[in-house]
């Protein structure tokens, strides 16, 4: 049986509210984010259906098993949204972290596109998210996963340039080639870092053909599930990562998930032991005193110059950045940043990096098809170009704030 | 040398005998009410446009003049009317609910007129792929004038018979068949305008082609839609009369200033359907050659239409995205505050009949900009009066009522002036006076 390596990811957005062109420069609420508003709505929803009770499930399952461990990432704004609407969130998160068998890992605090636009504000957010999960968590990461596991050799080499040991992303066959995912990988970087690289296909068995009638591999049992992974032999690693709302709001509780995952991990302890493991106690090993070892440079290279994502059947960033109306909303914003940060005013900067939030582009996705679909069912939105129009308004307000003229200038990279 | 183009040349009213219109005049030839069977299509709160609220304005003054009116709509209006007598003409095989209007005539037809014109034959491939909404209306429009044909029998003491628009036109041949009463086809706008360049419907055009030619008179919304009726449709000259639309007072005082939003910028203003008729692509192109020369400049987009996905992309594409912001389709408080807030309002239609938003804004003491080619640019002469696609004289004149507040008061102050002679009231008089000359030559 091969090592497996679970990742769940824990994020909600803060979607705008109805701001529109007669707010302009008498109103600076563009969130509603009070208990009874719409974005706590959502997300007290979403934790009814999903977050309690997998939290739950998964301490109930480290309890069971003295080999079960597995990886969460939570967004900055996750955390301040559960904190503020679910407090109760947070305290399963905490006793998950005192169990020691959950590693956190590092993230941009804003759950934004900053790795593709700004190295300065990215470094800023990665810091506030470390901060955040010291606090929250006690636990310093050593391990980067990126907004929608985004990366390119450039990122690869920031990430490992700030100490991280380890960086999260997909397996692209256009860049891994006839390679086997299943095993780590390392940066083309100098320095370099080492990469886990997700398991696509059986990732998507769960997160999305799980309860699809349609699918020949339907209904998905423990049993079945076990097969496939065992296709690998033991020197392997299959990374299974996943939104955490797989369970319970993507795939609902009555499509018998929880009860899926649950035996699918006893099943797993009971056919060997120490089957699972995190992404720091696989990378770890390939330092000292906070050095790499000479074997990290022993590993197969993953060489990614245009960037990849997790996103869409692309795995690429036409899910943020591809229409005109993503593409000048983000050229937009980050050429704020200057005037913003130079300010100095904490509420200014906070909306400027609220709106990096990377839902607000993926909600302008004009894709069609089975891809356009995952964006509809995710838009708060009738349509892309509703959360242009509402977006173009709060961004034109910012300029206003921060005293700058918009200019037709910058290109975006 | 400043070119005077050549419809300023002429009188703002081609018949002499509309001049020196006074009461005196009026209470001798005019005073004797009549009983009006009018065609309409769309009315209040329900409509569309333009056509709805000069039917509203219209009837209004008739009414108060002492004339007695049927009504006729292809729907059933919510709220109730009491200053005529409405009729609700449903075909019985309609499915929508009763209170569904048919908007399409005006909606469904826009298209990009960069586009090569589909053949529009009933039995065209076009027509099978793609014409479906199209014939739907055409049969719609038939069904229509059945049932007002059948209404008109019930209620046949009417004197004339008054047709608003193409949609109404079969309806009032038909009764007009049937009852030998004079008939008025209004016409509000044509489908030249609502596509413009000769890509129109060809049904569309031969049904105006036809009720036209059975008028006894046709009303022409202004001299602009009046040449455009005798240069593309063949009519006698001699037959149309041109009445200008007027407008209410305002019930409450316009509020003009930068007090209401985006208070540090200078906020200019399209306010329309997002189609090719009203020139949307042109204020597009308008705006990025403002931003060039005065960044500062707020581009506000009101309204919605076929072209408002490609305006969004053309605009962001344009890197204008904090420029031209779309405020959506508008209505009541929020449209006056946009045209109170708006430091000038552009109208550049490609072809427009007349033009309520430019006397809205007027009224609102707000500088307005119209393209040549609209009938408003008639009744309000003080309004800068431009080619649509003269960008660069749009922009220049848009500088400079920016940038000089004294000169954009006294454009202000002109256009209401010009307001005060425009009135529903005037409009109702030169309509019982072309009833009056439908009846004398029938006799």
């Amino acid at each position: 049986m091969p090592q497996l390596c679970l990742y769940f990811q824990l994020h909600q957005p803060l979607r705008l509210n109805g701001y529109d062109v007669f707010d302009l420069s008498n109103s600076s609420r563009y969130f509603d984010l009070e208990p009874d508003q719409h974005n706590a709505e959502i997300f007290r929803k979403v934790a009814a259906k999903s977050y309690l009770p997998m939290l739950r499930l998964l301490l109930e399952l480290i309890g069971r098993h003295s080999d079960f461990c597995l990886a969460l990432s939570c967004s900055g704004v996750f955390l301040e949204q559960a904190q503020q609407y679910r407090p109760d969130v947070i305290e399963l998160l905490k006793q998950l972290a005192a169990t020691g068998r959950v590693e956190f890992l590092a993230e941009t605090y804003y759950h934004s596109l900053s790795s593709l636009f700004s190295e300065t504000e990215f470094k800023t957010q990665i810091r506030l998210h470390s901060q955040a999960v010291h606090e929250y968590f006690g636990q310093t990461p050593t391990i980067f996963r990126n907004t929608e596991l985004v990366y390119a050799n450039q990122i690869g080499w920031l990430i490992a340039k700030l100490g991280f040991q380890g960086m999260l992303t997909e397996a692209v066959p256009r860049y891994l080639g006839d390679r086997p995912k299943t095993r780590l990988f390392r940066s083309y970087t100098e320095p370099s870092i080492p990469l886990l690289l997700k398991h696509a296909e059986l990732s998507d068995d769960v997160a999305f053909r799980f309860s699809n009638r349609g699918w020949p591999g339907y209904p998905l049992t423990a049993d079945k599930y076990l097969d496939w992974v065992n296709i690998y032999p033991a020197d392997q690693l299959v990374n299974l990562f996943m939104d955490f709302e797989t369970f319970g709001e993507h795939q609902w509780a009555d499509t018998g998930i929880f009860a899926f995952f649950a035996e699918f991990v006893d099943r797993c302890v009971a056919q060997s032991w120490n089957t699972f493991v995190t992404p720091g106690q696989v990378c770890t090993p390939f330092y000292q005193h906070g050095r790499a070892r000479p074997e990290l440079l022993e590993l197969p290279v993953y060489d990614v110059p245009d960037p990849i994502s997790w996103a869409d059947v692309d795995r690429d960033l036409t899910a943020w950045i591809d229409n005109p109306l993503q593409q000048d909303s983000i050229r937009q914003l980050y050429g704020l940043q200057d005037a913003i940060v130079r300010t100095g005013d904490m509420r200014l900067i906070t909306d400027w990096r609220r709106l990096q939030i990377s839902d607000h582009f993926y909600y302008m996705c004009t894709k069609w098809a089975a891809d356009g679909d995952v964006h509809a069912y995710f838009s708060p939105y009738p349509s892309p170009y509703e959360a242009y129009r509402r977006y173009s308004i709060v961004l034109t307000d910012l300029f206003d704030r921060a005293g700058v003229t918009p200019t037709s200038g910058q290109p975006l990279y | 040398m400043v070119l005077v183009p050549i419809y300023c040349q002429l009188p703002l009213v081609h018949f002499p005998e509309y001049d020196g219109l006074d009461e005196n005049f009026v209470r001798i030839y005019v005073m004797d009410s009549h009983r009006v069977f009018m065609i309409g299509w769309e009315y209040p709160p329900l409509n569309s446009g333009g056509l709805g609220v000069a039917c509203q304005g219209l009837t209004e003054a008739l009414a108060a003049d002492g004339g007695l009116i049927y009504f006729t709509l292809p729907y059933q209006l919510p709220s109730s009317v009491s200053h005529m007598r409405v009729l609700a003409c449903r075909h019985p095989a309609w499915d929508e609910p009763a209170d569904a209007p048919p908007f399409s005539a005006y909606r469904s037809v826009g298209r990009d007129s960069t586009q090569p014109a589909p053949s529009r034959h009933r039995f065209s491939p076009d027509t099978m792929a793609a014409g479906l909404p199209g014939s739907q209306l055409e049969q719609q429009v038939a069904e229509y004038a059945q049932v007002v044909t059948q209404r008109a029998r019930q209620y046949s003491d009417f004197d004339v018979i008054h047709a608003h628009d193409w949609m109404s036109l079969p309806a009032a041949q038909q009764v007009k068949a049937l009852s030998n009463r004079p008939m008025v086809a209004h016409v509000h706008s044509t489908e030249h305008d609502r596509i413009p360049h000769g890509h129109g419907s060809r049904y569309i055009i031969d049904a105006e082609r036809r009720g036209l030619a059975a008028a006894d008179y046709v009303i022409a919304v202004s001299n602009y839609t009046k040449r455009l009726l005798v240069h593309k449709y063949g009519l006698d000259p001699a037959r149309v009369r041109v009445v200008h639309n007027g407008i209410h007072p305002l019930q409450e005082p316009a509020e003009p200033g930068r007090h209401h939003f985006a208070h540090r910028r200078p906020v200019v203003v399209f306010m329309g359907r997002m189609t090719v008729q009203k020139g949307p692509d042109y204020f597009l192109r308008l705006a990025a050659a403002l931003v060039k020369k005065q960044p500062n400049i707020l581009l506000v987009m009101a309204g919605s239409g076929d072209m408002y996905h490609q305006l969004l992309l053309s605009a962001a594409g344009q890197n204008l995205s904090t420029s031209v912001l779309f405020s959506g389709f508008v209505r009541d408080r929020q449209r006056q505050v946009l045209l109170d807030r708006a430091d000038v309002l552009v109208m550049p239609s490609v072809s427009e009949p007349f033009g309520l938003v430019a006397l809205e804004a007027a009224q609102r003491h707000t500088p307005v900009i119209v393209s040549k080619s609209s009938g408003v640019s008639e009744v309000l002469p003080a309004a800068v009066q431009l080619d649509f696609w003269d960008i660069d004289a749009m922009v220049d004149s848009i500088i400079s009522l920016l940038n000089d507040p004294g000169q954009a008061a006294h454009q202000a102050r002109s256009q209401l002036n010009q307001l005060d002679s425009l009135s529903w009231h005037k409009a109702a008089q030169l309509v019982k006076r072309i009833y009056h000359q439908a009846l004398q030559k029938r006799k």
